[in-house]
């Protein structure tokens, strides 16, 4: 197993050298002078090209790419270009924010999306399959952040309970959770509803195969039928499907990290996008590259916990 | 003996009477007194004043550092002294001496726990970095300057050629280069290290900084006019509006940038506890015809564009509130030098309000079925999209069909600077006409091609504006205003410019825009809010405040 993650990581190496050559390029593609972003329009051109060649912009690209991808190689995300500050530590600050967000709302989507989705499959065609499907349409249509704005609304201008600015901190457990709920619970939502629809779907597939009739056939009681024999192998897809929502998931966390002005990796970019911080936006879209590969690496060792048939060679 | 007891009483009583009157008449302070002002920012861009450029940054940078002179919070026309106490001017003019304040210490930094009292030494330096375009955005302003610290306590500052006081106090208040660094603590740490680590002499010193979250700003006890009522600053950065909305709603947030727009603040306004801000500087909202090639380059087709649009309408869409119309096409009045509607009118400058003329001198030039056009725009709202969208509609009557291409705000700058759109609507504030003059109009100032390309979109000086084959200038003008001492003069000269470029159509002022700010109607600022020099934004003094509720 353990030459399986080792070759799985090296396999991820060209991957992500795609993906940084592709941002390295989009990047600089784009209109607009970081220079010009950083001074404002009132700074004079000679300000302009002072900052540019501290900036290192005005080297050639290649030497620009070869320096880049060198400083990742050594592990060094660089300065922002703009503010001077460590991109790793300002990686470093935000990260802890964004994984506890997604976490929790990935765990909060199994918590209660798995139940529904058995609910709605065992009692299929009846009022709680059809409330538990307009439940799951209704949280994959409505947009996280839209989603936030109403909790925000109801659940701290209506009624006073939750904090609306930041993310509290580390060492203020209440705190801490306070600043999670609301935004925990947005992006929880739209996961319930993924794993809802996904579990009932995958439940019902499971439900019409030869053995679980066999099963019932042979008087084996409807809980362990269910348990043991349907639950176990709709897991699968569960699993698989969950992994690549994690990521979608990572995606709309930008969203509402930006609704609740909470740190994290998504208000780094777009704060970085916007200001043309090149080697801030470059080190996040590392760090999200990264994030995905071990996402998918985790999810394919979960399968071979739960499916016996499965071995890594 | 009883008698004088008595009287003794009386007095006493009446006393303790009239001490709890006032104290009475003493609005009482909030427990805790920690402001929380929040911007349409993703992150600080530096916090050296000599770069500091964007609202969020001049509102960080200004309570911390001082100038040898201010406006005080609040005005914008007359000076008073700051770091220096009083100052003097040669018979000849390009002396000044300035004596500095003793007993002014900058805020503590590493190796100097205590700080160091403030020198000639430290003015010298920091004007001198003001002055190198190296480490400064604002070094043009330097030029021809030279400084001298005759004592610990006097400055010399002598100009090649004399100007006027309101140009030459302006380069040395307490906004961009004017601001006083500590040389201590830059030659120490450097300059990259000053950018989140500011070393000043203001109310307020820097305490931390959370990428892309906040900046915290702590009280200076040893501050000269006094120790600050707040205890702390956090300026936050929220660029979603909502989320702003939604803080001050709650409470968590104190005062946050608005949209300039007046059925936002209608709303906003209507929320319990909250008042809603408006106040200058106006930014001045210009459209700009780029005169070096077709269609613009005719000015009958310029003059049509401007007697098709409405300021009166652009404003009311703007909102009545917040929208000026504009006459001037450099600062707006009251500022010394800018014209007046009045004015304008009087020079027969004012091309407006009339889409028959407009479609007669589209024909005359050769467009008789109007034209089609594509304007580069950027995506903010207030300042660019939303005037833009009425004037749209607006030229439309006329034939012009005016596409409106949107960018974001980094890639409109740079796209406007490779000449790349044919009308240019720009929104700005600069300290003084001349700047204005220099940085828009004046041929050395024309993008790409001037000598030192800068901001002069419609190529004026650089092109024949009015059709007669000669190249039109306003350069021999503004060099003249800039080197004339009487005030009055000065101001006519600037005028006199700006209407020679009204009369070839080379710009249409349009609206000045006012800056909204709402707040908690507990926060008091301290002073009177007509107007904010150098931040933007509510100033934040030592005097700022959060009362009880």
């Amino acid at each position: 197993m353990f030459s399986y993650v080792v070759r799985r990581m090296l396999q991820s190496i060209p991957i992500l050298l795609i993906v940084l050559t592709l941002v390295f390029i989009v990047v600089r593609v784009l209109p607009g002078d970081p220079a010009v972003a950083a001074l404002g329009d009132y700074a004079s051109k000679d300000a302009v090209n002072a900052l540019r060649e501290k900036m290192g912009l005005n080297a050639p690209l290649w030497l620009q790419y070869m320096r880049f991808i060198g400083d990742l190689g050594r592990g060094d995300l660089g300065i922002s270009i703009i503010t001077g500050y460590p991109v790793a530590k300002q990686v470093a600050t935000v990260l802890p924010h964004t994984l506890l967000l997604t976490m929790s709302a990935i765990i909060l989507g199994y918590l209660f999306g798995v139940p529904l989705g058995i609910s709605a499959a065992v009692r299929r065609n009846s009022f709680v399959d059809y409330f538990n499907r307009v439940f799951s349409l209704l949280g994959l249509s409505v947009p996280a952040f839209y989603l936030g704005i109403l909790l925000i609304l109801l659940f701290s201008i209506k009624i006073p309970l939750f904090p609306v600015v930041g993310a509290g901190e580390f060492h203020n457990l209440k705190d801490l959770l306070r600043h999670l709920f609301l935004p925990a619970l947005t992006l929880g939502l739209l996961m319930t509803a993924y794993i809802t629809r996904m579990s009932r779907s995958s439940i019902l597939n499971i439900l019409a195969e030869d053995y679980v009739r066999t099963a019932h056939a042979k008087g084996v009681a409807e809980n362990r039928v269910l348990y043991k024999h349907v639950l176990r192998n709709a897991l699968i897809p569960i699993v698989a499907l969950g992994g690549l929502y994690a990521v979608v998931l990572i995606g709309s966390s930008v969203m509402v990290e930006i609704v609740f002005s909470r740190p994290g990796l998504g208000t780094l970019m777009v704060g970085a996008i916007k200001q043309r911080d090149y080697t801030t936006l470059q080190s996040v879209m590392v760090i999200y590259t990264v994030i995905v590969v071990l996402i998918n690496l985790l999810t394919d060792l979960i399968y071979g916990l739960i499916d016996p048939r499965i071995k890594y060679h | 003996m009883k008698k004088k007891h008595i009287i003794c009483l009386a007095m006493a009583v009446f006393l303790m009477v009239c001490w709890s009157a006032a104290d009475a008449a003493q609005p009482k302070l909030a427990k805790e007194q920690i402001l929380n002002i929040a911007f349409d920012a993703g992150d600080l861009k530096t916090l050296d004043p000599h770069q500091a450029a964007s609202t969020n940054d001049r509102s960080a940078v200004d309570p911390i550092y001082n100038g040898l002179v201010r406006y005080p919070p609040g005005d914008q026309v007359k000076v008073e002294p700051d770091l220096a106490t009083s100052w003097k001017l040669s018979s000849d003019k390009k002396v000044w001496t300035f004596s500095l304040r003793k007993g002014v210490f900058f805020h503590p930094f590493p190796g100097f726990p205590k700080g160091y009292e403030l020198t000639a030494e430290d003015v010298v330096y920091s004007l001198t970095r003001a002055a190198d375009p190296k480490r400064s955005s604002y070094a043009g302003e330097y030029t021809g300057i030279s400084f001298e610290a005759v004592n610990p306590y006097t400055v010399k500052i002598t100009i090649d050629k004399p100007v006027s006081e309101t140009l030459f106090l302006a380069k040395f208040a307490s906004y961009a280069g004017g601001f006083i660094v500590s040389k201590k603590a830059i030659e120490a740490k450097g300059d990259e290290w000053i950018k989140i680590n500011p070393v000043g002499t203001g109310p307020f010193m820097f305490d931390s900084y959370e990428p892309r979250q906040k900046i915290v700003l702590k009280a200076n006890p040893k501050y000269f006019r006094g120790a600050p009522i707040l205890k702390q600053v956090v300026i936050l950065f929220m660029p979603a509006v909502a989320s702003r909305e939604f803080g001050l709603r709650t409470g968590e947030l104190q005062i946050i940038e608005g949209l300039k727009e007046d059925k936002w603040a209608e709303t906003v306004a209507s929320f319990p506890d909250v008042v809603v801000k408006t106040f200058g500087p106006c930014e001045s909202q210009v459209l700009h015809f780029n005169m070096a090639k077709p269609p613009f380059n005719d000015v009958r087709v310029r003059k049509a564009f401007s007697y098709a649009v409405s300021r009166e309408e652009v404003a009311a869409f703007m909102g009545k509130g917040l929208a000026v119309p504009i006459y001037s096409p450099a600062q707006a009045p009251p500022a010394p030098g800018a014209l007046t509607k009045e004015e304008a009118q009087k020079a027969g400058v004012i091309y407006e309000n009339n889409i028959a003329e407009a479609k007669k001198l589209l024909a005359e030039a050769g467009y008789p079925d109007g034209l089609k056009i594509e304007v580069i725009i950027s995506e903010m709202a207030s300042s660019y999209q939303k005037p833009m969208i009425a004037i749209q509609a607006q030229v439309k009557k006329a034939g012009i069909d005016m596409a409106l291409k949107v960018v974001d705000h980094s890639s409109f700058h740079s796209l406007i600077r490779d000449d790349a759109s044919p009308i240019v609507y720009y929104a700005s504030w600069r300290p003084n006409v001349d700047v204005f003059l220099t940085r828009f109009y004046h041929s050395d100032s024309v993008v790409k091609t001037g000598k030192k390309p800068d901001t002069n979109f419609t190529h004026y000086g650089a092109v024949d504006a009015d059709g007669d084959g000669k190249v039109d200038s306003i350069d021999e003008l503004i060099t003249k205003a800039r080197w004339e001492l009487d005030a009055a003069k000065q101001a006519a000269l600037w005028r006199e410019a700006q209407i020679q470029m009204l009369k070839n159509v080379a710009v249409v002022p349009i609206i000045r825009l006012k800056y909204n700010f709402p707040m908690k109607s507990y926060v008091d600022l301290g002073h009177p809010l007509e107007f904010s020099w150098a931040t933007y934004s509510p100033q934040i003094t030592e005097k700022t405040r959060i009362l009880a509720k």
